[in-house]
């Protein structure tokens, strides 16, 4: 019986290596491995022979079975270069027309993204504002020593203007929306600033807050830390300290480690090893309070950051009147 | 503020981590020279902290923080009383007023431990009485100012300037006051503006006999709108803008005749004349214990919060506590929590994540709108551009808002290229498209999402998209139909008319579009360029759900048909007349245009079975005549 299997698996590995068609190999195949074929017979004739033998035999038809398998699947491969026609997947072809989105259009949908994981809805507000809205109502009362940072673009001095943050939808939420809500807005906002590569007189903002019983700094630090680390990086070294703005009491300024030096010093951190990346706290009693809120009861927070800077240092743009004027390539 | 650190070493233990522990206390640290070998390090200042514009109000907060002692400032004790200069204050602003008089003194260059720290500051030395208001005012953050006693003569008065009075300050530059600039005055002359600047004349010179030093405490917001009107950014002005505590007065010329006493540079009365109709009285704050917990998010022991208001030199008693008077910033329960939380230090808040009880999503219908329309625009390979709202001088032309409505314009532009808001928002996508065709651009298709702004009665802001398409190769108009077509298509919007229409607009072939006869947008062509502009609240709400619909199983019959027709025919109103014919007519398009041939494409189907020859002969029978009768075309 050994015999025989070593005879017809040599005769077999011959016609395999004259096989000229799949067809011919499929039918060599069939003849071996097929339901009545010889090595499928010969696995079902084991049983009848020697039981000493029987293992041997085993081994024999198994080792035979693989070499066999091998040179037929390498043959059909060689059989089907030999048959392709020519074809060349190198050839260069036209870009069909793609359309992209703005990189600002893309910051603000990835942040969004991470806040409506964390309960936030979005909101918008007018661009054209009113002081009220704008500053008084934000406890930036007129000659208030923070309005000389904020500069603005006067429709008609002193009520009517461009809104410079956009708080003023923060003021208008506490003005309309309903106990409790968690909201973000991201839009763009105007200051007076002469144009140059790092200033322009519009921007983007970024903000977002929360309002509900019971809200605490230790819920602001979450939320933000949640949001640097998912956005920025877990890896990122944040600073969560105190600064003063107001319209928040407490007040919190939140830096992040500056990767461009390793926190070295360099010139995009002006040598502090810290960027400063937002602004936030809690919302300021007298804000509430012109709400018709009891602070005692009602506790908000508020957090801000300009997005410009941001998409920049993302897509490696050093003058920030390129975002906006149409230098950019997409 | 610069801060050189062997002066402030004067008065406290300097740790190794105090700038870090400065910054995260509120006081960022902003960066650090080196000057003549001594490092000077500058804090970004919080604006509501008068107090710590002054190396002592610094020395104050790390001693604070640290738990440390202070080294008191020496001084002179001085009693209220009569001085031989008479002052007169008819106004509300002035909250405190204190001179002394200084007799014989001695003006010289200034010792070097005076001028070396003036110079540290960035504060040229003058002599040695100038030096030393300029000393007390950066060391104690009180500003005190001192005049030529024997020029300025004994009746004085603070007043509102007169409307055009003039000021020559000592830098010789001349100023014209308004009725809203506080003034130091001697008859019609003024002696100084108060807070910011005085006057040359009457200012200390070599041959200064005797002085007439001041420190005062005004209503800070005029100090600070004079300061903004004349640009006067002094070390005293940006100082005066804050709350100053009006106790610093009477502290800062103690502490300047405690010098000119050590170094004979004069003869003093220990008397200060001192108006100060309403010294305020000490603020008591309720404090509810459990608020600082409730708002910091983090338990503190009582005791620990005691221990730091006590090193912040606040007083307890029971539940209220007592702020002292230089703290002007503190005067709610909350500014006292952030006392506590931020020398506890916010990095011991922990980090929790919010309550898992979402609150109900407020987000607008348009808001999600725009995501969708952003994702028909790129659909048909627009990219998405972003312009600034105003409008170019070199593009206002093709600023034109709605009739019967006005361009609005910025009362205080940085530049004409920031005056006008755009009321469309074809000039700024025009400019950025120009762009490209001149940078041998091939094609151009960009849109932008914002807002234009006109004024009607209200100022009004609409939410828009501007569409804008040019190929190098030829633009053509059934192109970028056809591509606006695949964008309301992506949208959902269906059932739109295009109707020729003249717009007072900068374009010509114009058009508007329209659901129905409802009025969403217009378009037309400027420079081969071609653009529509879509108003997004016409069209919220006017897309349909997406729909889909199985392949029928019956196969259609397609044929074209070609028509002979006359010049001046719309041929959209054509095709779609050949569509009313019949219900069994699913598709009506134009295949080809050879002179005035026009080939439809047209498919018959029933949707339950397949039709017979004999049936679309007789629909494309009625098809025929009705085209034939309707506008005269010979199939």
């Amino acid at each position: 019986m050994q015999e025989e299997i070593i005879n017809t698996k040599n005769q077999t590995i011959a016609r395999i290596g004259e096989a000229k068609t799949a067809e011919e190999l499929e039918e060599i195949r069939i003849e071996f491995f097929g339901r009545s074929g010889k090595l499928t017979l010969a696995t079902k004739s084991l049983k009848n022979t020697d039981p000493g033998k029987r293992k041997e035999i085993g081994v024999l038809i198994n080792e035979t079975k693989k070499t066999l398998e091998n040179l037929i699947s390498d043959k059909r491969n060689s059989l089907k270069t030999n048959i392709r026609q020519w074809f060349d997947p190198t050839i260069p072809a036209k870009l069909p027309k793609i359309g992209r989105l703005h990189p600002t259009s893309i910051i603000i949908s990835e942040m969004t993204e991470i806040f409506k994981h964390l309960g936030f809805s979005i909101m918008e507000g007018p661009e054209i504002e009113t002081d009220h809205y704008n500053f008084e109502l934000l406890n930036l009362p007129k000659d208030h020593p923070a309005r000389s940072l904020q500069d603005v673009l006067y429709i008609e001095e002193p009520e009517i203007l461009l809104r410079s943050h956009t708080s003023s939808v923060e003021t208008k939420s506490l003005e309309n929306l309903k106990l409790p809500y968690r909201v973000v807005v991201a839009g763009k906002c105007y200051r007076f600033e002469n144009v140059n590569a790092s200033n322009n007189a519009m921007f983007y903002q970024f903000q977002g807050f929360a309002v509900q019983e019971g809200l605490s700094m230790a819920d602001l630090k979450g939320t933000l830390f949640t949001f640097v680390k998912s956005y920025f990086g877990n890896e990122r070294k944040i600073r969560f300290r105190c600064k003063y703005y107001p319209e928040v009491e407490p007040g919190v300024g939140l830096d992040l480690d500056c990767t461009f030096c390793g926190q070295k010093g360099c010139p995009v951190c002006k040598g502090r090893g810290w960027l400063e990346m937002l602004g936030a706290g809690m919302i300021h009693p007298k804000i509430l309070k012109n709400f018709g809120l009891d602070p005692n009861k009602v506790s908000g927070f508020a957090f801000g950051m300009g997005l410009d800077r941001i998409v920049m240092d993302r897509f490696k743009i050093n003058d920030i009147r390129s975002l906006y004027n149409g230098d950019i390539k997409l | 503020m610069k801060i050189p650190v062997s002066w402030l070493k004067e008065y406290v233990d300097l740790p190794d981590d105090f700038i870090d522990k400065l910054t995260s206390v509120g006081h960022m640290f902003d960066k650090s020279e080196e000057i003549d070998g001594e490092t000077v390090i500058d804090f970004e200042l919080r604006g509501n902290r008068a107090d710590c514009y002054s190396i002592f109000g610094i020395a104050r907060e790390i001693a604070a923080i640290y738990g440390t002692k202070i080294k008191p400032l020496s001084v002179i004790g001085i009693k209220k009383g009569n001085i031989t200069t008479k002052l007169s204050i008819k106004t509300p602003l002035v909250k405190r007023a204190g001179m002394v008089e200084v007799k014989n003194v001695k003006i010289t260059e200034s010792p070097q431990w005076l001028s070396q720290k003036l110079k540290l500051v960035g504060i040229d030395s003058i002599n040695n009485i100038v030096d030393l208001t300029n000393y007390v005012m950066i060391e104690t953050g009180e500003p005190t100012h001192a005049f030529d006693l024997d020029k300025i003569e004994n009746n004085l008065e603070i007043r509102l300037a007169k409307k055009g009075e003039e000021i020559v300050t000592f830098q010789g530059v001349t100023l014209q006051l308004t009725d809203e600039d506080l003034v130091w005055a001697k008859d019609n002359q003024v002696l100084s503006i108060a807070g910011s600047i005085g006057e040359k004349y009457n200012s200390i010179s070599d041959k200064t006999k005797n002085v007439l030093l001041e420190a005062a405490n005004y209503e800070r917001a005029n100090i600070r709108r004079t300061v903004y009107r004349h640009k006067l950014f002094t070390e005293a002005g940006i100082r005066h803008e804050k709350e100053l505590d009006p106790e610093m007065v009477k502290r800062a010329i103690e502490r300047y005749l405690y010098f000119i006493k050590k170094h004979n540079w004069g003869k003093f009365e220990p008397i200060m004349s001192d108006y100060y109709p309403h010294p305020p009285t000490k603020r008591r704050i309720n404090i509810d214990w459990s608020q600082i917990e409730r708002l910091g998010g983090v338990k503190i022991d009582k005791a620990e919060i005691v221990n730091i208001l006590k090193r912040l030199s606040f007083e307890i008693n029971g539940t209220s506590v007592a702020v002292p008077s230089y703290r002007t910033d503190v005067s709610l329960p909350e500014d006292v929590a952030e006392e506590v939380l931020r020398i506890y230090s916010y990095d011991k808040i922990p980090a929790k994540i919010l309550s898992l009880e979402i609150p109900k999503n407020v987000t607008p219908e348009y808001i999600n709108q725009e995501k969708a329309i952003k994702n028909a625009a790129t659909g048909i390979g627009f990219d998405e551009i972003i312009s600034l709202s105003f409008v170019k001088e070199k593009y206002l032309n093709q600023n034109i808002p709605p009739s019967g409505t006005k361009v609005i314009s910025i009362q205080n532009p940085p530049s004409p290229d920031t005056q006008h808001l755009r009321s469309t928002l074809l000039p700024n996508l025009l400019e950025q498209a120009q762009k490209v065709v001149h940078e041998r651009g091939l094609i151009v298709q960009f849109f932008e999402i914002g807002k234009i702004y006109f004024r009607k009665k209200n100022y009004t802001e609409k939410r828009k998209i501007g569409l804008i398409y040019w190929k190098e190769s030829g633009s053509k108009f059934t192109d970028f139909k056809s591509l606006l077509l695949g964008f309301f298509t992506k949208a959902n919007i269906t059932e739109l008319v295009f109707t020729p229409e003249i717009l007072n607009l900068e374009l010509s072939d114009s058009y508007l579009i329209k659901i129905g006869k409802k009025e969403i947008g217009f378009g037309g062509s400027v420079n081969n360029m071609y653009y529509a502009e879509i108003d997004l609240d016409s069209i919220l709400g006017n897309d349909k759900k997406y729909k889909i619909s199985l392949w029928p199983k019956f196969p259609p019959q397609i044929e074209d048909i070609t028509f002979i027709i006359p010049e001046k025919t719309y041929i959209g109103t054509v095709a779609s007349e050949i569509k009313s014919v019949s219900r069994l007519i699913t598709k009506v398009e134009l295949a080809d245009i050879y002179n005035n041939a026009y080939t439809f494409n047209i498919e018959y189907q029933h949707p339950e079975k397949t039709l017979t020859d004999r049936e679309v002969g007789e629909i494309r029978k009625e098809i025929l005549a009705k085209i034939k009768s309707k506008f005269g075309a010979i199939p």
